[in-house]
């Protein structure tokens, strides 16, 4: 938000970044102008459903062009080891958004805040202990405090 | 005195025994949160909000609670600043500048304690100046139609990318971004649904908690996780922070022309409190001039970013009670919140529900006393969280994020959603396309669209009844003008940044 403020060290020329978001945001834009013109018109209405977003994607779609031809600068993208550790995350929390209804709160979440802990990088015993801490916690404050059912482990009450 | 009557009956309504626990809660929880590293206002009110609907809270008191995290975070964004050379959030930028030097000279106690009474007299200012503005703008804004409805939707959009200062392209870009991303779902007036492809979770369109909490909660732990060494952090020993309250009088001056400075540049719509602490720190450098031994641990670089980054917090609540238009990204999450809970804030929110918008001010008064006392005597407590290692601190972040959005609709399809928003924030952060502007278009664009349609329907489809009143032409002259005094102002930043 307020670039004003950031340190130029970080930053790289975005000409492949920007021109692959630009890419897709027009990709996107033409295919909302492309949609929407499957909405029909309602009657009596002298602007019809499929009217706004042709008025939203005719500029979202000039500004990718813009964003194409002149590319601005990027944060420094990640490296590989980097990339790697985001994308076990996310597969770690996908997999918990999963499990976490038929396995039940509890033993989902154990596993998957070990899981984080560990590659936030701390080692296993650390991990462990504070990842059993952290899931019976959360448990006993929503379940318990502030009342908010979640998911049962199948089988049993709690 | 009307405002008297209206700020009694609001008393009355925040010193409610429950309305004063949430007050109480929501100061602690949002120091804590801005405390924290790389977590800010945005970030916390963010993270609150699911947790505030589960609690079942009534509207006032979801309120109050979210406000007073959001005064907290502004508070806590300082801590963080002048302990550990790291700013809490983005306001708290401009208080490492001397409050780490500060620390570093062993006058960290010091500087905690005048930067908490600093805050606390540009939050007053600015609670003061809600009470005072807030009630004339609405006398002005209650002669709006749907035509000026939607030409204040532009200035928000045009100033949000303007007056942060950077890519006006890659603002734009976020803004239509999110208004093309609000447009999915059933149409409100035909009853058509767009852009759902049959997926029936999609009818009501993006929930924008579940946005929310993806663009900023998430996102900032991938951020995290690129990086997690850290770096090593000198201990040091802080000292009471008491030297800070006299150190506050001879600060007065510097407070009082902060808090103004903030003021003005909170209520301004899109330049939120980043601006308010920017423009107080140097303009106040650019005050005393030579006498100065700014970015050295001049106790004025403390106390004026930090009354600035206060007053325009509350100043940006002023645009979004006043006429639904957000000052700032964590105003525009508060919108959201309102929106959610079937209230729209604009001139007629005073009329309808003043006992609600009275007792907001009155908890804001009240918190802010208690945050003073917080931060004061407590402040070292505070500092001590700031020992949790990131390894801890992220995943918990992370839990919470996901419980509160699993448990708004017991649905793994939000979380899902949730993800793709964090893995979007995060990539258009990496672009440095701003996120404020699509969570922007994605909360105001139902709205905007709503008023175009009325505006068409009265007009009976000539699109000249949009720019055919002196309001609106005004309003879109005055968008114009903040454009280019953005551009104005951002190459003036440049060119003075090495």
């Amino acid at each position: 938000m307020s670039d004003f403020l950031q340190d130029d060290a970080g930053r790289v020329p975005g000409v492949i970044g920007d021109r692959i978001a630009g890419a897709l945001l027009l990709v996107l834009a033409v295919g909302a102008w492309w949609l929407s013109h499957d909405l029909e018109s309602g009657f009596m209405q002298p602007i019809g459903p499929g009217e706004y977003p042709r008025l939203i994607s005719l500029p979202l779609a000039a500004l990718s062009l813009l964003l194409i031809l002149r590319p601005g600068f990027n944060q420094r993208w990640p490296g590989r080891a980097a990339l790697l550790r985001q994308a076990l995350t996310l597969l770690v929390l996908a997999s918990y958004a999963g499990l976490v209804k038929p396995l039940g709160f509890l033993p989902a979440s154990l596993v998957a805040v070990v899981l984080l802990v560990r590659l936030f990088g701390a080692a296993w015993k650390p991990a462990l202990v504070s990842g059993a801490v952290l899931a019976l916690a959360l448990y006993a404050l929503f379940e318990f405090a502030l009342g908010i059912p979640l998911p049962d482990m199948p089988g049993l009450d709690w | 005195m009307d405002i008297l009557a209206f700020l009694a009956q609001g008393f009355a309504v925040a010193l409610e025994p429950q309305n004063l626990f949430l007050a109480f809660i929501g100061c602690v929880i949002g120091t804590l949160i801005g405390a924290l590293p790389g977590l800010g206002p945005v970030n916390g009110v963010a993270l609150m909000i699911p947790l505030s609907f589960n609690f079942g809270l009534p509207a006032t008191g979801a309120l109050i609670l979210l406000v007073s995290v959001y005064y907290g975070c502004m508070y806590g964004g300082r801590i963080s600043s002048i302990v550990l050379n790291i700013p809490g959030d983005e306001p708290a930028m401009m208080t490492t500048l001397d409050g780490y030097p500060m620390a570093l000279q062993g006058r960290g106690g010091e500087a905690l304690g005048l930067s908490a009474v600093a805050s606390f007299v540009g939050a007053g200012v600015a609670t003061l100046g809600l009470a005072l503005f807030a009630p004339l703008l609405v006398q002005f804004a209650i002669r709006f139609g749907p035509a000026e409805y939607f030409a204040l939707f532009v200035l928000a959009f045009a100033t949000i990318g303007g007056v942060t200062g950077g890519s006006l392209v890659k603002s734009f870009t976020a803004a239509f971004l999110g208004l093309l991303l609000g447009s999915v779902g059933i149409d409100a007036v035909s009853g058509v649904p767009r852009y759902t492809f049959g997926l029936y979770e999609l009818y009501d369109g993006i929930d924008f908690i579940v946005a929310l909490v993806g663009l900023f909660a998430i996102s900032e732990c991938l951020i995290y996780l690129e990086d997690i060494r850290g770096t090593s952090r000198p201990t040091l020993t802080l000292g009471s922070a008491m030297p800070g309250v006299r150190s506050a009088g001879r600060c007065a001056p510097t407070i009082a022309r902060g808090s103004l400075i903030g003021f003005v540049a909170g209520v301004l719509p899109g330049a939120g409190a980043a601006l308010g602490s920017f423009l107080a720190y140097m303009l106040e450098k650019r005050w005393v001039g030579r006498d100065g031994r700014f970015g050295q641990g001049d106790p004025r670089g403390v106390a004026a970013p930090e009354a600035g980054n206060n007053a325009a917090a509350g100043g940006a609540l002023i645009p979004m009670l006043s006429l639904g238009i957000p000052g700032s990204g964590t105003t525009a999450i508060l919108l959201a919140l309102l929106l959610s809970m079937n209230i729209t804030p604009g001139p007629l929110l005073f009329e309808q529900q003043p006992e609600m918008v009275w007792g907001l001010v009155a908890a804001l008064v009240i918190g802010n006393f208690v945050l003073l006392v917080l931060n004061v005597p407590l402040v070292s407590l505070f500092a001590k969280v700031l020992q949790a290692p990131g390894w801890f601190l992220m995943p918990m972040v992370v839990m919470v994020a996901f419980v509160g959005v699993y448990s708004l609709n017991n649905s793994a399809f939000d979380l899902y959603m949730m993800l793709g928003f964090g893995v979007l924030g995060y990539a258009l952060r990496k672009l440095e396309i701003p996120t404020v502007p699509v969570v922007l278009g994605l909360l105001l664009g139902g709205q905007m669209e709503f008023n175009l349609r009325r505006a068409m329907s009265i007009s009976g489809g000539d699109w000249s009844i949009l720019w055919n009143s002196a309001i609106s032409v005004g309003i879109y002259l005055f968008a114009v003008t903040l454009i280019v005094a953005g551009l104005v102002y951002s190459w003036m930043v440049r060119a003075r940044l090495p």
